[in-house]
Protein backbone atom coordinates (compact mmCIF):
# COMPACT_ATOMS: atom_id res chain seq x y z
CA UNK A 1 0.00 0.00 0.00
CA UNK A 2 1.45 3.25 -0.84
CA UNK A 3 0.73 6.57 0.22
CA UNK A 4 -1.41 8.50 -1.74
CA UNK A 5 -1.49 12.41 -0.91
CA UNK A 6 -4.59 14.42 -0.24
CA UNK A 7 -4.11 16.55 -3.85
CA UNK A 8 -5.11 13.10 -5.30
CA UNK A 9 -7.34 11.99 -2.95
CA UNK A 10 -9.97 14.55 -2.89
CA UNK A 11 -10.94 14.80 -6.15
CA UNK A 12 -11.01 10.94 -6.07
CA UNK A 13 -13.41 11.26 -3.06
CA UNK A 14 -15.28 13.56 -4.77
CA UNK A 15 -15.85 11.87 -8.13
CA UNK A 16 -16.79 8.59 -6.10
CA UNK A 17 -19.44 10.54 -4.13
CA UNK A 18 -20.86 12.78 -6.94
CA UNK A 19 -21.98 9.81 -9.24
CA UNK A 20 -24.18 8.84 -6.28
CA UNK A 21 -25.64 12.21 -5.78
CA UNK A 22 -25.93 12.13 -9.47
CA UNK A 23 -27.74 8.88 -9.54
CA UNK A 24 -29.56 9.53 -6.72
CA UNK A 25 -31.20 12.33 -8.30
CA UNK A 26 -31.62 10.18 -11.57
CA UNK A 27 -29.30 12.95 -13.06
CA UNK A 28 -28.49 11.00 -15.85
CA UNK A 29 -26.06 13.43 -18.08
CA UNK A 30 -24.70 14.71 -15.26
CA UNK A 31 -23.47 10.90 -14.19
CA UNK A 32 -22.41 10.64 -17.55
CA UNK A 33 -19.96 13.67 -17.51
CA UNK A 34 -18.06 11.91 -15.12
CA UNK A 35 -17.90 9.04 -16.58
CA UNK A 36 -15.12 8.81 -20.39
CA UNK A 37 -16.60 8.52 -23.09
CA UNK A 38 -13.97 6.50 -25.14
CA UNK A 39 -12.73 3.91 -22.22
CA UNK A 40 -16.15 3.90 -19.87
CA UNK A 41 -17.40 0.46 -19.43
CA UNK A 42 -19.94 -0.14 -16.32
CA UNK A 43 -20.78 -3.82 -15.19
CA UNK A 44 -22.92 -5.42 -12.54
CA UNK A 45 -21.83 -8.90 -11.47
CA UNK A 46 -22.45 -10.75 -8.80
CA UNK A 47 -21.05 -14.59 -7.39
CA UNK A 48 -23.97 -17.00 -7.76
CA UNK A 49 -23.63 -19.56 -4.96
CA UNK A 50 -26.39 -21.50 -6.90
CA UNK A 51 -24.56 -22.18 -10.37
CA UNK A 52 -21.12 -21.86 -8.77
CA UNK A 53 -19.80 -19.11 -10.81
CA UNK A 54 -19.48 -15.01 -11.82
CA UNK A 55 -22.36 -13.94 -13.41
CA UNK A 56 -23.12 -10.65 -15.14
CA UNK A 57 -26.21 -9.10 -14.80
CA UNK A 58 -25.48 -5.43 -16.90
CA UNK A 59 -22.21 -4.71 -19.28
CA UNK A 60 -22.85 -1.30 -20.88
CA UNK A 61 -20.14 0.75 -22.62
CA UNK A 62 -20.57 4.94 -22.85
CA UNK A 63 -22.94 4.89 -25.91
CA UNK A 64 -25.05 2.04 -24.15
CA UNK A 65 -25.33 3.71 -20.79
CA UNK A 66 -26.47 6.70 -22.80
CA UNK A 67 -28.65 5.10 -25.05
CA UNK A 68 -30.54 3.27 -21.60
CA UNK A 69 -30.83 6.75 -20.21
CA UNK A 70 -32.20 8.84 -23.02
CA UNK A 71 -34.78 5.58 -23.49
CA UNK A 72 -35.67 4.75 -19.55
CA UNK A 73 -38.57 6.93 -19.61
CA UNK A 74 -40.16 5.21 -21.91
CA UNK A 75 -40.74 1.33 -20.57
CA UNK A 76 -42.60 0.85 -17.70
CA UNK A 77 -39.88 0.94 -14.73
CA UNK A 78 -41.09 1.14 -10.69
CA UNK A 79 -40.11 4.85 -10.02
CA UNK A 80 -39.03 4.00 -6.69
CA UNK A 81 -36.16 6.40 -5.50
CA UNK A 82 -33.02 4.78 -5.24
CA UNK A 83 -30.29 5.83 -3.09
CA UNK A 84 -26.76 4.94 -3.14
CA UNK A 85 -24.82 5.44 0.01
CA UNK A 86 -20.73 4.49 -0.21
CA UNK A 87 -17.70 4.85 2.13
CA UNK A 88 -14.43 4.37 0.13
CA UNK A 89 -12.73 1.78 1.25
CA UNK A 90 -9.38 1.34 -0.71
CA UNK A 91 -7.69 3.89 -3.25
CA UNK A 92 -4.72 2.43 -5.14
CA UNK A 93 -2.74 5.20 -7.36
CA UNK A 94 -0.94 4.10 -10.25
CA UNK A 95 0.68 7.52 -10.64
CA UNK A 96 3.08 6.36 -13.73
CA UNK A 97 -0.49 6.15 -15.13
CA UNK A 98 -2.37 8.66 -13.32
CA UNK A 99 -4.88 6.06 -12.77
CA UNK A 100 -6.64 5.34 -9.38
CA UNK A 101 -8.30 1.52 -8.31
CA UNK A 102 -10.47 2.65 -5.82
CA UNK A 103 -12.99 0.02 -3.95
CA UNK A 104 -15.84 1.45 -1.94
CA UNK A 105 -18.59 -0.01 0.14
CA UNK A 106 -21.89 0.02 -1.09
CA UNK A 107 -25.36 -0.09 0.17
CA UNK A 108 -28.56 1.08 -1.54
CA UNK A 109 -31.81 1.59 -0.13
CA UNK A 110 -35.41 2.27 -1.92
CA UNK A 111 -38.07 4.42 -0.62
CA UNK A 112 -41.34 2.48 -2.90
CA UNK A 113 -43.30 5.31 -4.98
CA UNK A 114 -44.59 3.02 -7.47
CA UNK A 115 -44.04 -0.22 -7.50
CA UNK A 116 -46.26 -1.87 -5.50
CA UNK A 117 -49.67 -0.59 -4.44
CA UNK A 118 -48.39 3.10 -3.56
CA UNK A 119 -51.55 4.59 -1.79
CA UNK A 120 -50.10 1.92 1.13
CA UNK A 121 -46.25 1.74 0.47
CA UNK A 122 -45.32 5.09 -1.23
CA UNK A 123 -42.55 6.74 1.55
CA UNK A 124 -41.57 3.43 2.68
CA UNK A 125 -37.81 2.64 2.51
CA UNK A 126 -35.68 -0.28 2.73
CA UNK A 127 -32.53 -1.39 2.11
CA UNK A 128 -32.05 -2.63 -1.58
CA UNK A 129 -29.14 -4.11 -2.34
CA UNK A 130 -24.92 -4.50 -1.11
CA UNK A 131 -22.23 -4.67 -2.11
CA UNK A 132 -18.70 -2.80 -3.40
CA UNK A 133 -18.38 -0.02 -6.21
CA UNK A 134 -14.89 -1.17 -7.91
CA UNK A 135 -14.07 2.07 -9.81
CA UNK A 136 -10.83 2.72 -12.43
CA UNK A 137 -10.52 6.39 -12.28
CA UNK A 138 -8.43 8.25 -14.28
CA UNK A 139 -6.93 11.60 -13.42
CA UNK A 140 -5.46 14.82 -15.44
CA UNK A 141 -4.57 18.09 -14.34
CA UNK A 142 -7.72 18.74 -14.08
CA UNK A 143 -10.55 16.44 -13.67
CA UNK A 144 -10.94 12.94 -12.87
CA UNK A 145 -13.06 10.56 -14.70
CA UNK A 146 -14.58 7.25 -14.20
CA UNK A 147 -12.59 4.84 -17.09
CA UNK A 148 -14.80 1.60 -15.64
CA UNK A 149 -17.12 1.24 -12.73
CA UNK A 150 -18.11 -2.74 -11.36
CA UNK A 151 -20.63 -3.23 -8.91
CA UNK A 152 -19.92 -5.92 -7.60
CA UNK A 153 -23.25 -7.38 -5.56
CA UNK A 154 -23.99 -9.51 -2.63
CA UNK A 155 -27.54 -9.13 -2.79
CA UNK A 156 -28.72 -11.63 -5.33
CA UNK A 157 -32.48 -11.15 -4.96
CA UNK A 158 -33.73 -7.70 -6.32
CA UNK A 159 -37.22 -8.46 -6.35
CA UNK A 160 -38.78 -7.26 -9.33
CA UNK A 161 -35.84 -5.87 -10.54
CA UNK A 162 -34.60 -2.46 -11.67
CA UNK A 163 -34.15 -0.58 -14.83
CA UNK A 164 -32.14 2.27 -12.98
CA UNK A 165 -28.23 1.44 -12.28
CA UNK A 166 -26.95 1.27 -9.18
CA UNK B 1 -70.45 -12.93 -30.03
CA UNK B 2 -72.31 -10.06 -27.90
CA UNK B 3 -70.56 -7.21 -27.13
CA UNK B 4 -69.83 -7.30 -23.28
CA UNK B 5 -71.20 -4.70 -21.02
CA UNK B 6 -68.01 -4.25 -19.50
CA UNK B 7 -67.01 -2.74 -22.40
CA UNK B 8 -69.20 -0.30 -23.03
CA UNK B 9 -71.53 -0.29 -19.96
CA UNK B 10 -75.96 0.41 -20.89
CA UNK B 11 -76.74 3.37 -19.28
CA UNK B 12 -78.35 2.53 -15.70
CA UNK B 13 -82.24 2.27 -15.42
CA UNK B 14 -81.71 4.46 -12.41
CA UNK B 15 -78.87 6.41 -12.01
CA UNK B 16 -77.53 6.72 -8.34
CA UNK B 17 -76.72 10.38 -8.59
CA UNK B 18 -76.16 12.57 -11.85
CA UNK B 19 -72.79 12.78 -11.53
CA UNK B 20 -71.95 8.87 -11.81
CA UNK B 21 -70.37 8.38 -14.93
CA UNK B 22 -69.07 4.92 -14.48
CA UNK B 23 -70.75 1.86 -14.20
CA UNK B 24 -72.08 1.15 -10.50
CA UNK B 25 -71.05 -1.37 -8.15
CA UNK B 26 -73.59 -3.85 -9.45
CA UNK B 27 -72.42 -3.31 -12.67
CA UNK B 28 -68.90 -3.45 -11.90
CA UNK B 29 -69.40 -6.59 -10.24
CA UNK B 30 -71.85 -8.60 -12.60
CA UNK B 31 -70.46 -11.54 -14.35
CA UNK B 32 -69.75 -10.43 -17.88
CA UNK B 33 -72.34 -11.88 -20.08
CA UNK B 34 -69.55 -14.31 -21.71
CA UNK B 35 -68.78 -17.60 -22.11
CA UNK B 36 -67.45 -19.27 -18.79
CA UNK B 37 -64.06 -19.98 -21.46
CA UNK B 38 -63.51 -16.12 -21.58
CA UNK B 39 -63.35 -14.50 -18.05
CA UNK B 40 -61.70 -15.64 -14.63
CA UNK B 41 -62.94 -14.78 -11.43
CA UNK B 42 -60.08 -13.03 -9.46
CA UNK B 43 -60.73 -15.60 -6.19
CA UNK B 44 -58.62 -18.48 -8.17
CA UNK B 45 -55.98 -16.19 -7.39
CA UNK B 46 -56.87 -15.06 -3.83
CA UNK B 47 -58.37 -17.90 -2.05
CA UNK B 48 -56.23 -19.75 0.56
CA UNK B 49 -58.13 -22.50 0.25
CA UNK B 50 -57.90 -22.81 -3.60
CA UNK B 51 -54.04 -22.19 -2.98
CA UNK B 52 -54.08 -25.66 -1.13
CA UNK B 53 -55.99 -27.01 -3.58
CA UNK B 54 -53.68 -26.33 -6.24
CA UNK B 55 -50.79 -27.90 -4.38
CA UNK B 56 -52.46 -31.07 -4.07
CA UNK B 57 -54.38 -31.19 -7.69
CA UNK B 58 -51.72 -29.59 -9.71
CA UNK B 59 -47.89 -29.25 -8.21
CA UNK B 60 -47.93 -32.57 -7.09
CA UNK B 61 -48.45 -34.38 -10.32
CA UNK B 62 -46.67 -32.07 -12.86
CA UNK B 63 -43.19 -32.29 -14.41
CA UNK B 64 -40.91 -29.23 -13.96
CA UNK B 65 -37.60 -28.03 -14.56
CA UNK B 66 -35.92 -27.40 -11.38
CA UNK B 67 -32.05 -27.08 -12.56
CA UNK B 68 -29.94 -27.33 -15.51
CA UNK B 69 -27.07 -30.28 -15.37
CA UNK B 70 -24.28 -28.01 -15.90
CA UNK B 71 -24.93 -26.53 -12.06
CA UNK B 72 -23.78 -30.19 -11.28
CA UNK B 73 -20.89 -31.20 -13.89
CA UNK B 74 -19.16 -33.37 -11.74
CA UNK B 75 -19.46 -36.48 -9.95
CA UNK B 76 -20.89 -35.47 -6.49
CA UNK B 77 -21.92 -32.30 -7.17
CA UNK B 78 -25.34 -31.45 -6.08
CA UNK B 79 -28.17 -28.77 -6.07
CA UNK B 80 -30.47 -27.80 -3.47
CA UNK B 81 -34.01 -26.17 -4.32
CA UNK B 82 -37.49 -26.38 -3.77
CA UNK B 83 -40.74 -27.62 -5.23
CA UNK B 84 -44.30 -25.99 -4.27
CA UNK B 85 -45.67 -26.70 -0.54
CA UNK B 86 -42.98 -26.26 0.71
CA UNK B 87 -40.80 -28.98 -0.14
CA UNK B 88 -36.80 -28.62 -0.09
CA UNK B 89 -35.44 -30.98 -2.63
CA UNK B 90 -31.83 -32.01 -3.37
CA UNK B 91 -30.41 -33.07 -6.72
CA UNK B 92 -27.33 -35.47 -6.92
CA UNK B 93 -25.19 -36.45 -9.24
CA UNK B 94 -24.30 -39.93 -8.08
CA UNK B 95 -20.50 -41.80 -8.34
CA UNK B 96 -22.60 -43.42 -11.69
CA UNK B 97 -23.28 -40.12 -13.19
CA UNK B 98 -26.90 -40.29 -12.51
CA UNK B 99 -28.78 -37.54 -11.83
CA UNK B 100 -31.23 -38.35 -8.83
CA UNK B 101 -33.28 -35.92 -6.69
CA UNK B 102 -34.53 -36.78 -3.42
CA UNK B 103 -36.60 -34.68 -0.80
CA UNK B 104 -33.72 -32.74 0.84
CA UNK B 105 -35.49 -34.04 4.88
CA UNK B 106 -33.81 -36.43 6.89
CA UNK B 107 -35.91 -39.13 8.08
CA UNK B 108 -34.58 -39.05 11.24
CA UNK B 109 -36.11 -35.76 13.08
CA UNK B 110 -36.92 -34.08 9.70
CA UNK B 111 -34.02 -31.70 9.79
CA UNK B 112 -32.96 -30.04 6.38
CA UNK B 113 -29.99 -32.06 5.24
CA UNK B 114 -28.28 -30.73 2.58
CA UNK B 115 -27.70 -27.00 3.25
CA UNK B 116 -26.08 -25.00 0.54
CA UNK B 117 -27.57 -23.60 -2.80
CA UNK B 118 -24.79 -26.06 -4.46
CA UNK B 119 -21.62 -27.75 -3.96
CA UNK B 120 -19.57 -30.90 -4.17
CA UNK B 121 -20.03 -33.87 -1.66
CA UNK B 122 -16.10 -34.90 -2.07
CA UNK B 123 -15.95 -32.46 0.47
CA UNK B 124 -17.09 -33.52 3.88
CA UNK B 125 -19.50 -31.96 5.98
CA UNK B 126 -17.81 -31.16 9.63
CA UNK B 127 -19.43 -33.86 11.55
CA UNK B 128 -19.90 -36.11 8.32
CA UNK B 129 -17.98 -38.31 5.65
CA UNK B 130 -17.14 -37.13 2.40
CA UNK B 131 -19.03 -38.39 -0.31
CA UNK B 132 -22.19 -38.64 1.72
CA UNK B 133 -25.30 -36.24 2.58
CA UNK B 134 -24.62 -35.65 6.35
CA UNK B 135 -27.53 -34.87 8.26
CA UNK B 136 -25.54 -31.99 10.95
CA UNK B 137 -28.16 -32.61 13.36
CA UNK B 138 -27.43 -36.41 14.62
CA UNK B 139 -25.26 -37.27 11.77
CA UNK B 140 -27.10 -39.79 9.89
CA UNK B 141 -25.53 -40.09 6.08
CA UNK B 142 -26.87 -40.84 3.16
CA UNK B 143 -25.24 -41.94 0.00
CA UNK B 144 -25.89 -40.42 -3.58
CA UNK B 145 -28.43 -42.98 -4.14
CA UNK B 146 -30.34 -42.02 -1.37
CA UNK B 147 -29.72 -45.10 0.39
CA UNK B 148 -28.72 -44.14 4.54
CA UNK B 149 -25.58 -45.42 4.87
CA UNK B 150 -24.61 -44.35 8.39
CA UNK B 151 -26.31 -43.94 11.81
CA UNK B 152 -24.27 -43.08 14.99
CA UNK B 153 -24.60 -45.76 17.40
CA UNK B 154 -27.04 -48.02 15.77
CA UNK B 155 -27.36 -50.41 18.36
CA UNK B 156 -29.81 -48.49 20.71
CA UNK B 157 -32.32 -49.16 17.78
CA UNK B 158 -32.44 -52.26 18.14
CA UNK B 159 -34.34 -54.07 15.25
CA UNK B 160 -36.58 -51.07 15.52
CA UNK B 161 -34.57 -48.82 13.26
CA UNK B 162 -32.31 -50.25 10.63
CA UNK B 163 -30.66 -48.46 7.81
CA UNK B 164 -32.18 -50.12 5.45
CA UNK B 165 -35.74 -48.71 6.19
CA UNK B 166 -34.83 -45.04 6.38
CA UNK B 167 -34.03 -44.09 3.14
CA UNK B 168 -34.21 -40.62 1.53
CA UNK B 169 -37.55 -39.94 -0.49
CA UNK B 170 -36.77 -40.24 -4.12
CA UNK B 171 -38.62 -38.39 -6.73
CA UNK B 172 -38.80 -39.54 -10.56
CA UNK B 173 -36.17 -37.52 -12.20
CA UNK B 174 -35.34 -37.27 -15.97
CA UNK B 175 -32.89 -35.14 -17.59
CA UNK B 176 -33.93 -33.89 -21.11
CA UNK B 177 -35.08 -31.30 -23.65
CA UNK B 178 -31.69 -29.08 -22.96
CA UNK B 179 -30.49 -30.78 -20.35
CA UNK B 180 -32.55 -29.52 -17.82
CA UNK B 181 -33.04 -31.80 -14.81
CA UNK B 182 -37.42 -32.50 -14.21
CA UNK B 183 -39.01 -33.54 -11.63
CA UNK B 184 -42.15 -35.15 -10.59
CA UNK B 185 -43.83 -35.51 -6.96
CA UNK B 186 -45.89 -38.65 -8.17
CA UNK B 187 -44.38 -41.47 -7.81
CA UNK B 188 -47.37 -42.91 -10.07
CA UNK B 189 -47.04 -40.04 -13.31
CA UNK B 190 -46.17 -40.81 -17.00
CA UNK B 191 -42.58 -40.16 -18.72
CA UNK B 192 -41.82 -36.50 -19.19
CA UNK B 193 -42.59 -36.65 -22.90
CA UNK B 194 -45.67 -37.80 -22.39
CA UNK B 195 -46.04 -34.81 -20.38
CA UNK B 196 -44.33 -32.52 -22.85
CA UNK B 197 -45.56 -34.13 -25.62
CA UNK B 198 -44.91 -31.99 -28.97
CA UNK B 199 -44.66 -28.61 -27.14
CA UNK B 200 -40.99 -28.19 -27.20
CA UNK B 201 -40.48 -29.87 -30.51
CA UNK B 202 -40.19 -27.14 -32.49
CA UNK B 203 -37.29 -25.84 -30.74
CA UNK B 204 -35.38 -29.09 -30.37
CA UNK B 205 -32.79 -28.81 -32.85
CA UNK B 206 -32.12 -26.02 -30.51
CA UNK B 207 -32.15 -27.70 -27.30
CA UNK B 208 -30.52 -31.05 -28.09
CA UNK B 209 -27.75 -30.43 -31.00
CA UNK B 210 -25.50 -29.80 -28.52
CA UNK B 211 -24.91 -29.32 -25.00
CA UNK B 212 -26.44 -26.00 -23.19
CA UNK B 213 -24.34 -24.42 -20.18
CA UNK B 214 -25.94 -22.03 -17.77
CA UNK B 215 -24.41 -18.14 -17.23
CA UNK B 216 -26.93 -16.64 -15.77
CA UNK B 217 -29.36 -17.17 -12.74
CA UNK B 218 -31.70 -14.97 -10.77
CA UNK B 219 -34.10 -15.24 -8.48
CA UNK B 220 -37.05 -13.43 -6.58
CA UNK B 221 -39.76 -13.87 -4.38
CA UNK B 222 -42.23 -11.83 -5.90
CA UNK B 223 -45.78 -10.72 -4.52
CA UNK B 224 -48.11 -12.68 -7.00
CA UNK B 225 -49.96 -15.47 -7.59
CA UNK B 226 -48.44 -17.61 -9.47
CA UNK B 227 -51.43 -17.47 -12.35
CA UNK B 228 -50.66 -13.98 -12.99
CA UNK B 229 -46.79 -13.77 -13.49
CA UNK B 230 -47.31 -16.74 -16.02
CA UNK B 231 -50.07 -14.67 -17.79
CA UNK B 232 -47.22 -12.72 -18.68
CA UNK B 233 -45.25 -15.34 -20.27
CA UNK B 234 -47.79 -16.96 -21.80
CA UNK B 235 -49.88 -13.95 -23.99
CA UNK B 236 -48.87 -10.85 -26.14
CA UNK B 237 -51.11 -8.93 -26.04
CA UNK B 238 -49.25 -7.82 -23.22
CA UNK B 239 -46.18 -6.63 -25.88
CA UNK B 240 -48.08 -2.88 -25.38
CA UNK B 241 -46.14 -3.08 -21.76
CA UNK B 242 -42.59 -3.36 -23.22
CA UNK B 243 -41.09 -0.42 -25.07
CA UNK B 244 -38.53 -2.97 -26.32
CA UNK B 245 -41.20 -5.45 -28.00
CA UNK B 246 -42.97 -2.20 -29.88
CA UNK B 247 -39.64 -1.21 -31.27
CA UNK B 248 -38.12 -4.71 -32.32
CA UNK B 249 -40.98 -6.79 -32.67
CA UNK B 250 -44.97 -5.04 -33.21
CA UNK B 251 -43.81 -2.74 -36.21
CA UNK B 252 -42.23 -5.60 -37.83
CA UNK B 253 -44.36 -6.92 -40.95
CA UNK B 254 -45.71 -10.48 -39.93
CA UNK B 255 -46.13 -10.04 -36.06
CA UNK B 256 -50.08 -10.33 -36.14
CA UNK B 257 -49.73 -13.08 -38.14
CA UNK B 258 -47.67 -15.44 -35.89
CA UNK B 259 -49.85 -18.93 -35.05
CA UNK B 260 -50.16 -19.40 -31.35
CA UNK B 261 -50.63 -23.38 -30.61
CA UNK B 262 -52.05 -24.99 -27.76
CA UNK B 263 -51.40 -28.10 -27.05
CA UNK B 264 -52.43 -31.26 -24.69
CA UNK B 265 -51.44 -30.89 -20.70
CA UNK B 266 -51.93 -27.07 -21.03
CA UNK B 267 -48.98 -26.37 -22.83
CA UNK B 268 -48.30 -23.65 -25.43
CA UNK B 269 -46.41 -22.80 -28.53
CA UNK B 270 -46.03 -19.57 -30.02
CA UNK B 271 -45.12 -19.38 -33.90
CA UNK B 272 -41.47 -18.59 -35.41
CA UNK B 273 -40.51 -15.26 -35.81
CA UNK B 274 -37.62 -12.99 -35.93
CA UNK B 275 -36.59 -9.80 -33.83
CA UNK B 276 -34.80 -6.62 -34.44
CA UNK B 277 -32.98 -6.05 -32.10
CA UNK B 278 -31.19 -3.05 -33.60
CA UNK B 279 -34.66 -0.90 -34.11
CA UNK B 280 -34.26 -0.83 -29.96
CA UNK B 281 -31.14 1.49 -29.32
CA UNK B 282 -29.66 -0.54 -26.45
CA UNK B 283 -30.03 -4.01 -27.48
CA UNK B 284 -27.30 -3.74 -30.74
CA UNK B 285 -26.99 -6.28 -33.03
CA UNK B 286 -27.56 -9.98 -32.30
CA UNK B 287 -24.40 -11.80 -34.41
CA UNK B 288 -24.82 -15.61 -32.43
CA UNK B 289 -27.87 -17.68 -32.34
CA UNK B 290 -28.07 -21.32 -31.54
CA UNK B 291 -27.78 -24.75 -33.59
CA UNK B 292 -30.66 -24.36 -36.21
CA UNK B 293 -31.57 -21.15 -35.70
CA UNK B 294 -32.09 -18.11 -37.88
CA UNK B 295 -30.18 -14.99 -36.87
CA UNK B 296 -32.73 -13.16 -34.80
CA UNK B 297 -34.66 -15.85 -34.67
CA UNK B 298 -37.37 -16.36 -31.66
CA UNK B 299 -38.94 -19.74 -30.39
CA UNK B 300 -41.37 -19.96 -27.41
CA UNK B 301 -42.84 -22.84 -25.40
CA UNK B 302 -44.63 -22.62 -22.02
CA UNK B 303 -44.91 -25.75 -20.21
CA UNK B 304 -48.03 -25.78 -18.01
CA UNK B 305 -48.20 -25.11 -14.85
CA UNK B 306 -45.34 -22.73 -14.36
CA UNK B 307 -42.49 -22.96 -17.06
CA UNK B 308 -41.53 -21.58 -20.29
CA UNK B 309 -38.70 -21.80 -22.44
CA UNK B 310 -37.79 -18.90 -24.62
CA UNK B 311 -34.94 -18.58 -26.86
CA UNK B 312 -33.96 -14.93 -28.41
CA UNK B 313 -31.55 -15.75 -31.11
CA UNK B 314 -28.37 -15.87 -28.72
CA UNK B 315 -29.58 -16.84 -25.69
CA UNK B 316 -32.56 -19.75 -24.10
CA UNK B 317 -33.97 -18.40 -21.35
CA UNK B 318 -35.92 -20.88 -18.92
CA UNK B 319 -38.31 -20.17 -15.82
CA UNK B 320 -40.03 -22.08 -13.36
CA UNK B 321 -41.91 -21.00 -10.39
CA UNK B 322 -41.99 -21.91 -7.17
CA UNK B 323 -45.34 -21.11 -5.12
CA UNK B 324 -45.06 -20.18 -1.66
CA UNK B 325 -48.34 -18.88 -0.86
CA UNK B 326 -51.68 -17.86 -3.18
CA UNK B 327 -49.55 -14.26 -3.16
CA UNK B 328 -46.04 -15.20 -2.78
CA UNK B 329 -43.90 -16.86 -5.84
CA UNK B 330 -40.22 -17.90 -5.67
CA UNK B 331 -38.86 -17.21 -9.35
CA UNK B 332 -36.34 -18.75 -10.58
CA UNK B 333 -34.74 -17.85 -14.06
CA UNK B 334 -31.70 -19.30 -16.15
CA UNK B 335 -29.73 -18.28 -18.89
CA UNK B 336 -27.93 -20.34 -21.33
CA UNK B 337 -25.77 -20.62 -24.06
CA UNK B 338 -23.92 -23.18 -26.09
CA UNK B 339 -21.08 -25.19 -23.54
CA UNK B 340 -18.56 -25.16 -26.71
CA UNK B 341 -18.58 -21.11 -26.33
CA UNK B 342 -15.38 -19.19 -26.55
CA UNK B 343 -14.96 -16.39 -23.89
CA UNK B 344 -15.99 -13.86 -27.03
CA UNK B 345 -18.83 -15.74 -27.10
CA UNK B 346 -20.29 -16.19 -24.22
CA UNK B 347 -19.55 -12.85 -23.03
CA UNK B 348 -21.59 -11.71 -26.25
CA UNK B 349 -24.02 -13.82 -25.17
CA UNK B 350 -24.82 -12.65 -21.37
CA UNK B 351 -24.40 -8.96 -22.59
CA UNK B 352 -27.84 -10.13 -25.46
CA UNK B 353 -29.63 -12.04 -22.54
CA UNK B 354 -29.11 -8.94 -20.10
CA UNK B 355 -30.39 -6.17 -22.27
CA UNK B 356 -33.50 -7.98 -22.33
CA UNK B 357 -33.82 -10.17 -19.43
CA UNK B 358 -31.89 -10.57 -15.65
CA UNK B 359 -32.73 -8.00 -13.18
CA UNK B 360 -31.53 -5.21 -15.11
CA UNK B 361 -32.80 -6.04 -18.37
CA UNK B 362 -35.66 -4.22 -20.11
CA UNK B 363 -38.41 -6.06 -20.08
CA UNK B 364 -38.36 -8.73 -17.16
CA UNK B 365 -38.76 -5.89 -14.78
CA UNK B 366 -41.99 -4.93 -16.60
CA UNK B 367 -43.18 -7.86 -16.75
CA UNK B 368 -42.36 -8.77 -12.72
CA UNK B 369 -43.19 -5.33 -11.88
CA UNK B 370 -46.31 -5.65 -13.49
CA UNK B 371 -48.05 -9.20 -11.86
CA UNK B 372 -46.50 -7.76 -8.60
CA UNK B 373 -48.96 -4.17 -9.04
CA UNK B 374 -51.86 -6.65 -10.39
CA UNK B 375 -51.84 -9.08 -7.29
CA UNK B 376 -52.07 -5.88 -5.40
CA UNK B 377 -54.96 -4.75 -7.21
CA UNK B 378 -56.90 -8.18 -7.11
CA UNK B 379 -56.26 -8.62 -3.42
CA UNK B 380 -59.14 -10.07 -1.81
CA UNK B 381 -61.78 -7.23 -0.87
CA UNK B 382 -60.36 -4.91 -3.50
CA UNK B 383 -63.16 -5.19 -5.67
CA UNK B 384 -61.11 -6.65 -8.68
CA UNK B 385 -63.58 -9.49 -9.64
CA UNK B 386 -63.25 -10.31 -13.46
CA UNK B 387 -60.18 -11.13 -15.84
CA UNK B 388 -61.39 -10.79 -19.75
CA UNK B 389 -59.91 -13.10 -21.30
CA UNK B 390 -61.96 -12.69 -24.52
CA UNK B 391 -59.78 -11.72 -27.16
CA UNK B 392 -60.17 -13.86 -30.34
CA UNK B 393 -57.98 -13.53 -33.75
CA UNK B 394 -57.75 -16.91 -35.09
CA UNK B 395 -54.98 -17.97 -33.06
CA UNK B 396 -52.77 -15.69 -34.30
CA UNK B 397 -50.02 -14.16 -31.41
CA UNK B 398 -52.88 -11.78 -29.57
CA UNK B 399 -55.54 -14.00 -29.49
CA UNK B 400 -56.25 -14.44 -25.58
CA UNK B 401 -56.72 -18.52 -25.92
CA UNK B 402 -53.10 -18.68 -24.65
CA UNK B 403 -54.74 -17.90 -21.26
CA UNK B 404 -57.68 -19.47 -21.93
CA UNK B 405 -56.34 -22.94 -22.65
CA UNK B 406 -54.40 -22.64 -19.42
CA UNK B 407 -57.26 -21.80 -17.15
CA UNK B 408 -58.87 -24.78 -19.41
CA UNK B 409 -56.07 -26.87 -18.31
CA UNK B 410 -56.44 -25.96 -14.40
CA UNK B 411 -60.09 -26.09 -14.99
CA UNK B 412 -59.76 -29.83 -15.60
CA UNK B 413 -56.86 -30.70 -13.32
CA UNK B 414 -58.99 -28.73 -10.12
CA UNK B 415 -62.27 -29.78 -11.18
CA UNK B 416 -63.47 -26.18 -11.01
CA UNK B 417 -64.74 -23.98 -13.01
CA UNK B 418 -62.20 -20.69 -13.30
CA UNK B 419 -65.38 -18.22 -13.61
CA UNK B 420 -67.49 -19.72 -11.19
CA UNK B 421 -65.05 -21.24 -8.87
CA UNK B 422 -67.44 -22.01 -5.91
Amino acid sequence: MTYVPPEILQPIHDLVHRSCLYMNDESWKDYLALCDPQSFRYRVTNYSPEIRREQCWADRDFKAMKAAFDIMPRHNSDRSKLTRQVSIYTVDYDAEACEANVVSALTVYRTQLDGSMSYIESGQTALYAVGLYRDRIKLTDDEARLLERTVQLDTRQLDVGTHKPF
Amino acid sequence: MACIPVAKPAPPKASPSPETTGRTGKQWTLKPKLPDSHVVNTRIYTDPSIFEEELEKIWSRVWLPVCHESELPERLDFRTTGLAGNKPIVVVRGEDNRIRAFLNICPHRNNLIVRSPAGSLRKPEPSGNANHMTCMYHGWQFDTTGQCVEIPRPASYGERVCKEGVGLRQLRTEVAYGGMVWVNLDDDCGPLADFVGGALDPMLEQLETEPLEIFHYQKGIVRTNYKLFFDTSREFYHDYLHFHNRQTSMVKPGYFDQQYTTHPNGHSVTGFTTVDYSSHSDSGTRLLTFPGLPRNGWRHTTLFPASAYNIRTSCLRVNVMIPLSDRETLVEIRGLGLKRDTPGEREQRVKDYVSVWGPFGWNLHEDLLCAQVQTQAIKQGSGATWNLMAREEGNKVHDEVCVRSYYAEWARLMGRNPADPQ
